[in-house]
């Protein structure tokens, strides 16, 4: 892919959208978070967060780089299903409501979806799963700092390396600056761009182009991508549903939101969340259909969004494009941090180096690891391997072997820690093996199948008798409640 | 199995009310929350 030639803006307009947003998202997470100076204002907001921020912060962080460029190229590649089969990425949206109601209630003072492993299934479980969740995590980091060194190039031809390093910098900063307040006060905002922008975009593609000349252009060149009979697409549809459901149930990005949400607010956020972000890559998406009725050449796939917006808004178009790109993967980014840092803290720092770590210590910890992240990312992104961006893929099959411990852990007194460390070591090992002996499609499939059948077996031969009040626990932060309260 | 023009339009329309309805229905929660006192 020469992204070079497919440039749409200048550098200079470039650097002047990366720098007005930069300075809004410093300004806004420094003002959101300026009060954030106990440890669970800084890392969960106050653990009081309403339905408004709740529901935005959980489209926002869900719509991802990928939402707003990859739905598009699914559409191009894959047809009607490609982009009905992202938006089933809501399904793990709805499906986390319970969990977020439970999690909440059952771990009024819990910090991280580690600490309900290693309390519900003992250390062992709980290692084994800190393996999977922060090999996810940095997956997820490094593919996001990549992507928006290379979005930023192919939509600016701003210098890979320059793109990364500032939207690595801008995010470290304003997480930084005001903790989870920060992210989810910039996230409200991120999340009205990104549909603005989205909506913007496709109302003038139909208004100038029109639906009928879209399905008849499509249907005249390329009859495949309107089949609802695809096989592939049918197989990516059931795949990206259960990565989806994997990728939210274990991780701490969602965990901490279930934390941080005042009560009664988890699951009517996750719900209508769900239900808002579902039609999002059809909106994005359905776009790349116009391909030729416009009679364009794209010369890579995943650059088909951006160029239709800029052939149907010019310069206009391109800036929309930006900014939504933009705002995507910050949106994301911030909360990686922002939950990778507490994860590593809690978990690691306090849990195996220091376990006296007072509140104050935990604090500057997860100031501490927000910066380290940003640098390992940068890291890890600079050398711009295509393989480090390929990580996040494989990780499907580790994420969704994952899903029944933590959901049968939630909710099911006989679910116990042999299960679990079967489900999710038998159960990845399986899925990295369907990875490569059939293909990415299948992957998280076959591991949360495979985890699925260890965890109720193992649970009907050796029933545990759970007492889920043991999942309350006493924690440092809880000694310093802050200025408005402090924690529930 | 071909997706017919009017299903493919329905498809589209229903997806593209819902992403304007959302910033509304944001702005309004947000509005709601503000008034209550409970915006975080």
């Amino acid at each position: 892919m020469n992204i070079v030639n497919t440039a749409i803006l200048d550098p200079a307009t470039g650097w002047l959208i990366l720098a007005i947003f930069s300075a809004l998202w410093i300004a806004l997470g420094w003002y959101f978070g300026r009060n954030s100076l106990q440890l669970d204002d800084y890392v969960l907001a106050g653990r009081r967060v309403g339905l408004a921020l709740g529901t935005a912060t959980i489209m926002a962080t869900w719509v991802t780089s990928n939402t707003t460029m990859a739905a598009p190229q699914l559409a191009l590649q894959m047809g009607v299903w490609g982009m009905i089969g992202y938006s089933l990425g809501s399904v793990g949206l709805l499906m986390f409501a319970p969990l977020a109601r439970r999690i909440r209630r059952l771990m009024p003072s819990g910090y991280t979806s580690g600490d309900f492993i290693r309390l519900r299934y003992g250390t062992s479980a709980w290692r084994v799963f800190l393996l999977i969740s922060l090999f996810y995590s940095l997956g997820w980091l490094v593919s996001m700092g990549m992507a928006g060194g290379i979005l930023i190039h192919a939509l600016t031809g701003i210098p890979y390396h320059y793109g990364m390093t500032v939207i690595l910098s801008i995010c470290v900063g304003y997480t930084l600056l005001g903790g989870l307040r920060a992210v989810i006060g910039t996230d409200f905002i991120q999340a009205l761009l990104i549909l603005s922008g989205a909506v913007i975009i496709a109302v003038l593609a139909i208004r100038q182009i029109g639906l009928d000349t879209i399905h008849a252009s499509v249907l005249a060149d390329r009859p495949e991508l309107l089949n609802l009979l695809m096989p592939a697409s049918i197989m990516f549809l059931f795949n990206n549903l259960l990565f989806g459901v994997g990728e939210i149930f274990h991780s701490n990005v969602w965990w901490s939101r279930a934390f941080a949400f005042r009560e009664g607010v988890g699951f009517k956020a996750c719900v209508l969340a769900g239900l808002l972000w579902a039609p999002i890559p059809i909106v994005a998406g359905f776009i790349a259909l116009a391909t030729p009725a416009l009679g364009l050449n794209v010369p890579a796939a995943d650059m088909v969004g951006p160029m239709i917006a800029a052939q149907i808004l010019g310069t206009t178009g391109a800036i929309l494009v930006l900014v939504m790109v933009f705002a995507a993967l910050s949106s994301s980014l911030d909360s990686l941090l922002a939950a990778t840092s507490i994860l590593v803290v809690e978990d690691i720092y306090r849990r195996h180096l220091k376990h006296d770590a007072t509140a104050v210590e935990m604090r500057k910890a997860t100031a501490c690891i927000i910066v380290g992240l940003g640098m390992l990312t940068w890291i890890l992104c600079a050398p711009r391997l295509t393989t480090l961006a390929e990580l996040l893929y494989f990780t499907g099959a580790f994420v969704a072997s994952t899903i029944w411990p933590i959901a049968a852990g939630l909710f099911w007194q006989r679910a116990n820690a042999a299960g679990a460390i079967a489900g999710m070591t038998v159960g990845s090992a399986a899925g990295l093996y369907s990875y490569f002996a059939v293909g990415f499609y299948v992957a998280a499939l076959v591991g949360a199948a495979v985890s699925m059948t260890l965890v109720i077996t193992a649970s009907f031969l050796n029933p545990a008798r759970f007492d889920f009040g043991d999942l309350q626990e006493r924690h440092p932060g809880e000694a310093v409640p802050g200025p408005g309260g402090g924690s529930a | 199995m071909i997706i017919s023009t009017t299903a493919f339009t329905w498809l589209v329309g229903i997806a593209l009310v819902l992403t304007t309805a959302a910033p509304i229905i944001l702005l309004g929660l947000l509005l709601t929350d503000w008034k209550k006192g409970q915006l975080w």
